[in-house]
């Protein structure tokens, strides 16, 4: 009776791995457009006059992204191949104090404002593609601001193509932890602990923190939710991110 | 080997893959869970129906029936409910904030996920709490059937604008909800209408008044609303993020509502 045994086992191993297969297989986004992943039908991309995005790739190599130049230059990079190369680009990034080096706030790096994403008007309401009008309102600097929070929100997170970014009930894999090293204050931490990868130069030991582009999840906040177990790129995936940042056009 | 363990593992094998293949499938904003009955803990959610008759709610206590009825309706009627609705103060008649009617929470919704822990938790009554947010989200902004409440980009219909047509589709963008209330969850005290009149009128503003303008201006019937998905009108917020067009029924889908509201258990 080992034969049929072990042909029963089989056969129930085979059925539960295609059903797993059949549950992870990515589908095509044309298909499975329920969260507006592509550009809504109708949309008016106008990439020059943006000023927010959130990067479509990552650099690849975990938290390292050579530092915050490196991470800059990604930025400008992106930009200039869908033709926004026009503004000064930079990373919404802190870093942490080191001897002799000053910390260096994100919120200190992307100017003024006010922010837009790729598209104007898709919904016949310009205030939908604004991100912030400033520094006090994208950070909710007051109780009443922060309240009524920012208009950062998943469909208005786009990276520089217009897509929206994959999160919490989107298919894998999920994209949504950004990186910024950042207090939800928009300020780098000043206690000793790594929250920027060793200032986006170490891609094994460390952490990052990141927020939610969807701001779904465990704390809602756009930049500051929650630390990575890791700065390796492997690290990054296993907890909902692929090393993604914002970009700020400064002017 | 005994016959009924070979039929074990067959079904074993059966019930992975049937499992593994309701995974595939995600549920939609507007469609109903497959076979879900709400969670015993609920004591949240949104409204699956609007009364119907634009900002006209029959006042709070109209308002508090219809949770009332939609939670009987799907075996939660045990509870006392309320709907998360401010009226602003009139001659006489002290106001009334949407905050002090819900009870103390925690609140969950229909799936037992938490929304908020307490009435500070769900408005962010210091920074650090403002700035972490409470837990409600398209995902746990759920009705009282268990539906996703759609939002923007989910459906594009232009006639999701038009009631007539957005009152036999489950699937119109509807994820503006009724709350006449500022973002600490106490009623406006300055003199415009952000209540429809103590959710009393189902009117539309004056020939003129309305222009393009979302906020409340002098003499105009208007609502003010959040976003249970946090998707839109300039700052996502879950409880007052701008106002309507007015306050007629076919008023409210112009800007992506039906006059749902939230409901809470005070118990």
């Amino acid at each position: 009776m080992t034969r049929p045994r072990a042909y029963v086992v089989l056969v129930s191993t085979l059925m539960l791995a295609s059903g797993l297969l059949l549950a992870q297989q990515a589908v095509p986004t044309s298909q499975y457009n329920t969260q507006g992943v592509t550009p809504p039908p109708g949309s008016n991309p106008t990439p020059a006059k943006m000023t927010f995005f959130v990067t479509s790739v990552g650099i690849g190599k975990g938290g390292n992204l050579g530092g915050l130049a490196g991470a800059d230059a990604h930025c400008q990079a992106l930009a200039t191949a869908v033709g926004a190369g026009g503004h000064t680009w930079h990373a919404y990034l802190s870093t942490q104090a080191r001897p002799g080096q000053p910390a260096v706030n994100a919120r200190d790096r992307i100017g003024t404002g006010p922010w837009f994403n790729w598209s104007f008007a898709q919904l016949g309401a310009p205030q939908n593609a604004l991100i912030a009008v400033d520094l006090a309102d994208l950070h909710g600097d007051t109780l009443i601001q922060a309240q009524r929070g920012n208009n950062f929100f998943k469909q208005s997170a786009r990276n520089e193509h217009g897509q929206v970014i994959h999160g919490i009930g989107d298919p894998p894999p999920i994209q949504h932890d950004i990186l910024t090293g950042s207090n939800w204050d928009g300020r780098a931490y000043t206690d000793n602990a790594d929250h920027t990868c060793n200032n986006w130069t170490s891609s094994s030991t460390g952490s990052a923190q990141v927020g939610h582009s969807d701001r779904i999840g465990n704390g809602s906040s756009w930049n500051s939710s929650n630390a990575t177990k890791g700065c390796s790129q492997a690290d990054l995936e296993s907890t909902g991110g692929t090393g993604l940042f914002y970009c700020f056009a400064i002017n | 080997m005994p016959k009924i363990k070979t039929s074990a593992l067959a079904l074993f094998g059966i019930v992975s893959l049937a499992s593994c293949l309701l995974l595939a499938q995600t549920q939609k904003p507007g469609e109903y869970p497959r076979g879900e009955k709400p969670s015993p803990m609920i004591n949240f959610f949104v409204t699956s129906v609007p009364v119907g008759d634009g900002g006209n709610l029959g006042g709070l206590a109209g308002a508090d029936a219809h949770c009332q009825m939609l939670a009987t309706a799907v075996g939660a009627g045990h509870r006392i409910w309320h709907a998360y609705l401010s009226t602003q103060a009139r001659p006489g008649k002290p106001a009334v904030n949407a905050r002090d009617r819900i009870g103390t929470g925690p609140w969950y919704n229909f799936r037992g996920e938490i929304i908020a822990q307490d009435l500070a938790h769900l408005h962010g009554d210091t920074m650090e709490l403002a700035h972490q947010g409470n837990n409600l989200n398209k995902l746990t902004g759920l009705t009282e059937k268990g539906q996703i409440v759609p939002g923007l980009y989910d459906y594009n219909d232009p006639r999701d604008g038009d009631w007539e047509y957005a009152k036999n589709t489950r699937f119109s963008s509807r994820h503006e909800m009724l709350t006449g209330t500022q973002p600490d969850g106490t009623a406006f005290t300055d003199s415009q209408d952000h209540t429809c009149d103590n959710w009393t009128s189902n009117k539309s503003p004056d020939p003129g008044k309305s222009g393009g303008n979302l906020n409340a201006s002098d003499g105009r019937l208007n609502a003010q609303i959040g976003f249970p998905d946090r998707n839109g009108g300039g700052n996502g917020s879950w409880n007052s993020a701008h106002g309507t067009r007015g306050c007629a029924q076919a008023d409210l889908p112009k800007t992506h509502g039906q006059g749902l509201f939230y409901c809470f258990a005070t118990n």
